[in-house]
């Protein structure tokens, strides 16, 4: 980003904080959060803010104009002391599920990579090392698509079922929002939550994840007896059990002979489920497969839960749900790797929710800028590029877009 | 939820831990000042008899005194007092655990009603369950919240979240499981009330009685010895989590965040001095030695909030991908350090006789 874009960028920023700055609004107990923010000319977070109501918030954004703002899941006694002495009362239950860490149909191949010791570049998801000088490390250039956004909503929604459904929480205590980025942000702030360390957090993360499941905790028996009925998770289960039998009985309906196979299981094995294909779809309305194939025994259905729990788990970033003094952003602020917006929607209609759509921030005139190179994308109802070395005019919210994630200048 | 009336003396006398019993105990205006009453000797008898009972019987385990039950509930609070005033953590964690084996034990063979009344009575939110599971052997259900405060501490693969039937918000569980985790419920509870400094306001008899206990504890520890780390660092004897960090670091790949900070911090807690541990990334593409600086004294403690930061543990490795899979040894310990050190003594017994 030059000196002119920057200053455009921040102009554009400043207005929205300016005369949009009614939409931010004081999260819940905003006296005990920390405020942290970084500007556009600085690399280092301005932090340790406190406020004391939306007021307060609304009139520092706009003096100070941040590329990103973020406050605290947790409550202080204290928000704007040291780290040692803020005086930690707890903290609300958070999640980041981000389509980087996800991998996708799409096969990020709008990314592209720099290495920084040769300049060598390609698409993708960037190599261990460099093909041509063996660097380990990249520039990189990442891009959100609809196919990106749509798998993260999809981890979204099996991560609300589960704190829904297992947890217990009402829908209307699990917020769901839309980064302004890459990805969602689940968020719990009922009062019983807060207290919890850092260890009950991970406890649920590995929940979440599926991370040291063992299936004959799950109902799976007859894993160590050589005679005996083997028996299994059924599909009207609670919890993982229904999970893992959900997740085994839609792996085997869609798998091949390839999929079996490169599980790892053996030839015998194998054959022994295509030939009874039929049988096994058939006995999930009964006790399920479990015991239903000779040949096929415990550690083999082992395996394949394995395979199957992927689906069915939720891929959360583990970082920032066990962190409880971890700074989120600020809802209705806005990304400064996009200017959008981070937008909250209500639960029930993930569905329909449409980031390039709700995230929109700027919605009033155009720009005309130097495109480098940018993949096709849509803002609204309106589809833009590909660009490559051009000059376009385009609606201010595509152009801030770009102009936001460095692949175009101010012309 | 009001006053429960629901727990007998005898129940006061095997959980004296309970809020019941707390407020029985306060109409015996048992004052510390007048602990050197000789009335109140045979209370003093039996609390000092609970931490002995405590130090001496393996697994450390307090009795239950039938028909005895004033003197059953009031040594509690004053066994507590004396514990915590030997200022000896060996002593007081043998204790906390023995009061915690003690409730479990006693609670395996209540039934199901008293198990809800005592549960009730620590402040848990615990049900008798409905439906499908409650014939499966789980015969209660309990708040997420409540058991991830208890089962916390057990390591077994049966206490992990992941591991339990959950629906809406409640872990189904089997009366022996309930059990299992009241008794971190009392360790915790006890643990707490050890903090206290009370050793200035006891009187002297009670001092003697401490001190007594001291000298109990101090014959029986003669022979163990806690082993000391050996001044530098074993490479040999690294977890494979480590050795993997380490050779990543040597070769210039890239960590993660927690991959550095699990490597840089069990480094200096095995006595690698800063200096190495900065090397150790100077082949890392990125290498930058204020910053790699700044960093690994930071860990060391010899900077900013001056706390030195102990390497995560198995399962904190494990929840954030880094652990690689464990070995024959990784199976009996749940921290980096304490595979080091069991590693250490495996290594040094190795050594044929007559070599040093």
């Amino acid at each position: 980003m030059n000196a002119k874009t920057k200053a455009f960028v921040r102009d554009k920023f400043h207005q929205f904080y300016d005369k949009d700055s009614y939409r931010i609004e004081a999260p819940p107990s905003i006296a005990q959060r920390e405020f942290g923010v970084l500007l556009f000319n600085g690399s280092v977070m301005v932090r340790h803010k406190g406020f004391s109501d939306a007021e307060e918030l609304r009139s520092f954004l706009a003096r100070n104009v941040p590329l990103h703002a973020y406050y605290s899941t947790a409550y202080y006694e204290s928000p704007q002391e040291k780290m040692e002495s803020k005086g930690w009362l707890g903290a609300d239950l958070y999640f980041d599920i981000d389509a980087d860490h996800i991998p996708t149909d799409c096969g990020k191949v709008h990314d592209r990579w720099t290495c920084k010791g040769c300049g060598f570049s390609g698409k993708g998801v960037a190599p261990e090392a460099c093909p041509v000088c063996k660097g380990r490390s990249f520039d990189e250039k990442t891009w959100a698509c609809e196919v990106c956004l749509e798998s993260a909503k999809q981890e979204t929604v099996k991560l609300v079922g589960m704190l829904t459904e297992d947890f217990g929480f009402a829908l209307n205590d699990v917020i769901v929002s839309f980064s302004g980025h890459r990805g969602y942000h689940v968020h719990v702030e009922r009062e019983e939550i807060r207290g919890m360390d850092s260890m009950g957090r991970k406890e649920i993360v590995d929940y979440i994840t599926g991370t040291g499941l063992e299936a004959e905790f799950h109902g799976l028996k007859g894993a160590t007896q050589r005679r005996g009925m083997l028996s299994g998770p059924r599909l009207d289960d609670f919890g993982w059990r229904g999970r893992i039998a959900k997740g085994v009985s839609e792996f085997l309906k869609n798998s091949s002979r390839d999929d079996l196979v490169s599980l790892g299981l053996k030839k015998r094995v194998v054959d022994a489920m295509i030939g009874n294909n039929a049988l096994i779809l058939k006995s999930w309305d009964s006790g399920g497969p479990w015991n239903l194939v000779k040949g096929v025994g415990p550690e083999n259905w082992k395996t394949i839960i394995r395979k199957a729990l992927k689906t069915q788990s939720a891929s959360v970033d583990t970082v920032v749900t066990t962190d409880i003094h971890r700074l989120i952003r600020l809802t209705n602020s806005l990304h400064g790797k996009t200017g959008l917006m981070k937008v909250e929607f209500s639960t029930p209609d993930i569905g329909r929710f449409d980031p390039f759509k709700e995230a929109v921030a700027f919605k009033e005139g155009e720009a005309t800028i130097v495109v480098e190179e940018a993949p096709e994308f849509r803002l609204e109802e309106e589809s833009f590029g590909p660009f490559r070395d051009e000059r376009v005019e385009l609606p201010m919210a595509a152009a801030v877009l770009l102009l936001c994630k460095g692949l175009a200048e101010v012309a | 939820m009001g006053v429960r009336l629901v727990l007998t003396k005898i129940d006061l006398a095997k959980y004296p831990f309970t809020s019941e019993a707390a407020e029985y105990i306060k109409l015996l205006d048992l004052r510390i000042e007048n602990l050197a009453n000789p009335e109140l000797k045979p209370i003093l008898d039996r609390a000092e008899n609970r931490i002995e009972e405590a130090l001496l019987n393996n697994p450390p385990e307090v009795s239950y005194r039938e028909r005895d039950e004033d003197i059953e509930i009031s040594s509690f609070p004053v066994a507590v007092m004396t514990a915590a005033a030997t200022n000896n953590d060996y002593m007081r964690r043998r204790y906390t655990l023995a009061e915690a084996r003690r409730a479990y034990n006693l609670l395996r063979f209540e039934d199901d009603v008293k198990i809800l009344d005592i549960a009730g009575s620590v402040k848990w939110r615990v049900k008798r369950a409905k439906g499908k599971f409650s014939s499966g052997g789980y015969g209660f259900t309990l708040h997420f919240i409540d058991f991830l405060q208890n089962a916390e501490s057990l390591r077994e693969k049966e206490w992990k979240l992941v591991n339990r039937v959950i629906k809406d918000g409640r872990v189904y569980l089997s009366k022996r499981e309930i059990a299992r985790l009241l008794q971190e419920e009392v360790r915790k509870h006890v643990e707490a009330k050890l903090r206290v400094r009370v050793r200035p306001m006891l009187p002297e008899n009670v001092i003697e009685r401490v001190d007594r206990l001291v000298q109990v504890y101090a014959v029986k520890s003669g022979k163990t010895r806690f082993e000391e780390l050996p001044k530098t660092a074993v490479n040999a004897a690294f977890p494979p989590c480590i050795r993997q960090l380490y050779d990543a670091a040597a070769s210039g790949r890239h960590l993660s965040h927690l991959g550095r900070f699990a490597l840089v911090s069990f480094l200096l807690s095995v006595g690698v001095p800063s200096e190495k541990v900065i090397d150790l990334f100077r082949s890392s593409a990125d290498f930058n030695e204020r910053m790699t600086r700044y960093q690994v004294e930071h860990i060391a403690g010899s900077r900013g909030s001056r706390t030195s930061y102990k390497p995560p543990s198995c399962a904190t490795l494990r929840t954030h991908g880094i652990c690689p899979g464990t070995d024959d040894l990784c199976e009996r310990v749940r921290h980096p350090l304490a595979y080091y050190r069991l590693r250490l003594r495996m290594i040094k017994t190795a050594v044929p006789a007559g070599q040093t």
